[in-house]
Order: structure tokens, then C-alpha cells, then sequence
């Protein structure tokens, strides 16, 4: 009851504050909105594809930091499994190391 | 007056200065005060110093830039005599109190007719082909590093961009943040000698480095007292010769020595660097040397 309380009254504080603070005419007009290019124009709308180059970066991290997710539960069983589980991992880092092996042609570890 | 207008009005003034010829270095010692403070865009300044004559090409320009500063909000003129932080407070005060701001120059219109048209309300026919918006849609262009087809946006930038020299305009072609084509639209305005003085130079560099205070030090003329800003520049950037990149240029600069005489042209010097490295790059010439560079273009064109 009292958590109910604390967040009605948290988001009604946020809401007066917001409306408190908000500029007498917070309308904002066509030249307004405008995108900033210091007097210029854009030709064409902002919506757009572009080339996510960080890719690379998710890449390595799901190569290195995944693997590690699924090696931690490996060593738990590894004993009692022994060879098999061996076998497995082995198949494991194999298919993750293509990755990392493209993430390498890409230039994701040359220091820039 | 509430307490906030009263605590706001004790602040540094946010103030976006539209620069005209010959003004840039009065106008950026003006801007030095500690009671104003140099906005990086429209959008977070109260006041617009417009200083000295505007010429009649940029006129259009400055009306956009205007209409780009939120109210409540005010425009002063300055023709570079006497400091102009006490007019600017108290413009700031009177629209702390009440006064009326500044109405809008340009017609509330979006750039083309979208609204209602178009199966989809997009402004068009197709999937391509509407204005949502007011402008229509960018489409596939030639990508310069892996010639991966992406998106090409074209914009013209300045002449009142913080980041180029005051007059400057530029069109701009841009897949992210990677500038494919550039073209000058519009030379800079002439400036005097002391805009390319090396002090103001390399204040203009580190301000683009972020490093406001160290950027305000060496443009009163004192020691920057900021660790490694060299490093903040890639290596090897901008080179025109070999060991004279855009570090060498700060480096010179800093030690007193006025910049390269020669710039290269601009349309030459950008395509291929990403946004933030262009403009180091372009800052790290001094604005006559830009301005002679955009003049021969234009006699060889």
C-alpha cells in the first residue's frame, strides 16, 4: 500500500514539475523544427539507412562475452562429463571463432 | 518573478552569435565574458547577437537561424564597439520579466505541402515517394569505404555553423557520419588579420575538442593548462605534407607562429573523413587561408 503510495505520488510530482517548468508557448512552429545547420537546408529527410559500423564491436562482444556465459555451466559438469563435453565446447568455439575470424577482416582489432 | 526566472537571470546569458564580415575576432573576445556564454546551437540560447552587417546572402540564413532559438528570446545588433554583455543581460532580464519575444521571421509552413496527402498521409505516392514532413525521402548513393548502397543525405551547412568560418556554406553529402561530396556554395566573409591570429586559431580547435575552458584560456592569450590536447587529434589527420597534420598546425599554433599561408581546396580536403574529423581538419586552417583557398576555386571554376 505504502509502495503504491510512494510511486502515484513520485509520477504525479514528475507530471506538476514537468508542467510547472514547461515554457509559456512550448509550440514549436515549422521554422522551428527545422534541423540545425547553422542557416542551411536539408534537402532530404532525416529517415534513413546508414551503415551501422559498430556491428563489428557486437560481434566480438557476443564471440568473447557469450562464450564465457556458456563456459562457466561447461565447467560445472566438464568432470563428470569428460570427453564428450570436451568434444562439444570444442564444436562451440569452433563455430564462434568464424566469427571472430570475419570480425578480424572487417578490422575490428586494428587500433585506430 | 518567480525564483527560477531570478536564479536564471544571475546566470551566464546563453547567446548564439550570427557573425558578419570582419567581426569574427571582436565578436569571439566579446564572448570570452564570464557573464555570457557561447551556445553551440539556436536551440539552447535566449539571445542572438547579430554582429556587424549581414550581407544580403545570408540574409535568408539568418532568418532560419533566428526562428531556431526557442522563446522567449531576443536579437541584438552589435557593430564591435564597447562590450556588449551589459546590453546582452539586460535583454535577458527584461525577457526574464516578461517581454515580449522575438516573433518568428519565416512563414509557419513545412517545406513542401505533406499533410493529408498521399494513401498513407505520407505526402506522396509510394513507398519513396512522399514528403512526410515537408522533404522528401533520401535515396541510395555510392558509399566510398566498402560500397555498401546506403542512404546519401544532402544538406547545405552554414554560413552561421559554429564549426565552419562565419559566411562559409558548404553542401554537404553525408552516409552517416562519413562526408562523401562537398561543395562550396558560399565563400567565407573576408575577416581581418586578427581573426587569424594563432591564439584565436587554436582556441577555435580546442573549443571543437570540447575543451571550453582551455579554449577560453588561450584566447585571452594564456597558456592553455589542459593535459595531452594533442592527442585528442588523431595522428596523421589532415596531412597535407609529411609531419604537417592537424597536430602540428595546434602545436605550431600554441607556440605563436601564424598558420599555413595556403589552404587546400575544400572540395578536395573533406570527402572521406567522418563529420568530426572534417572539421578538425577545416579548423586547422586559418580563416584567410580558407577564404584565398574558397576565392581561387571560384576563379578556376
Amino acid at each position: 500500500m505504502t509502495l503504491v503510495a510512494v510511486c502515484v505520488g513520485a509520477v504525479g510530482l514528475a507530471l506538476a514539475l514537468s508542467f510547472a517548468l514547461t515554457g509559456r508557448d512550448s509550440r514549436s512552429t515549422w521554422p522551428q523544427a527545422a534541423p540545425y545547420l547553422g542557416g542551411g537546408e536539408a534537402q532530404t529527410h532525416a529517415w534513413q539507412r546508414f551503415h551501422f559500423r559498430a556491428y563489428t564491436m557486437t560481434l566480438v562482444f557476443i564471440a568473447f562475452e557469450m562464450e564465457m556465459m556458456f563456459m562457466y555451466p561447461w565447467a560445472v559438469v566438464f568432470v563428470h562429463e569428460g570427453l564428450k563435453a570436451m568434444a562439444e565446447m570444442g564444436m562451440f568455439l569452433a563455430i564462434l571463432s568464424i566469427g571472430i575470424l570475419y570480425g578480424w577482416r572487417e578490422g575490428v582489432f586494428r587500433w585506430q | 518573478m518567480s525564483l527560477l526566472d531570478r536564479l536564471a537571470g544571475r546566470a551566464p546569458v546563453p547567446v548564439f552569435a550570427c557573425i558578419g564580415p570582419g567581426m569574427q575576432a571582436v565578436t569571439e573576445h566579446a564572448l570570452l565574458s564570464p557573464r555570457l556564454r557561447r551556445a553551440a546551437s539556436p536551440r539552447e540560447a535566449a539571445v542572438l547577437l547579430r554582429a556587424g552587417a549581414i550581407p544580403e546572402r545570408a540574409a535568408a540564413a539568418f532568418g532560419r537561424v533566428h526562428d531556431q532559438l526557442p522563446h522567449p528570446r531576443a536579437v541584438l545588433r552589435w557593430d564591435g564597439q564597447g562590450d556588449p554583455a551589459d546590453v546582452i543581460t539586460d535583454a535577458w532580464v527584461d525577457l526574464l520579466n516578461g517581454a515580449d519575444s522575438d516573433t518568428d521571421r519565416r512563414s509557419d509552413e513545412p517545406p513542401n505541402p505533406w499533410e493529408g496527402k498521399g494513401d498513407h498521409g505520407q505526402g506522396g505516392e509510394g513507398m519513396m515517394g512522399g514528403v512526410p514532413y515537408g522533404r522528401p525521402m533520401a535515396m541510395t548513393g555510392d558509399d566510398i569505404r566498402d560500397g555498401l548502397q546506403l542512404d546519401a543525405y544532402t544538406a547545405t551547412v552554414g554560413p552561421f555553423a559554429p564549426m565552419l568560418p562565419p559566411g562559409l556554406t558548404l553542401e554537404i553529402t553525408l552516409q552517416g557520419d562519413v562526408i562523401i561530396s562537398t561543395s562550396v556554395t558560399a565563400p567565407p566573409f573576408p575577416q581581418g588579420d586578427e581573426a587569424s591570429a594563432p591564439h584565436l586559431c587554436a582556441a577555435r580547435l580546442l573549443r571543437l575538442l570540447g575543451l571550453n575552458a582551455a579554449a577560453a584560456r588561450v584566447a585571452r592569450g594564456s597558456s592553455p593548462r589542459a593535459l595531452w590536447t594533442r592527442g585528442a587529434i588523431p595522428a596523421g589527420l589532415g596531412e597535407a605534407a609529411k609531419g604537417e597534420d592537424v597536430r602540428a598546425r595546434l602545436s605550431a599554433w600554441l607556440a605563436g607562429q601564424a598558420g599555413p599561408y595556403q589552404a587546400p581546396r575544400i572540395g578536395s580536403m573533406l570527402p572521406g573523413l567522418e563529420w568530426h574529423e572534417a572539421m578538425l581538419v577545416l579548423n586547422s586552417y586559418a580563416p584567410d587561408a580558407l577564404h584565398r583557398a574558397c576565392a581561387e576555386e571560384e576563379e578556376a571554376a
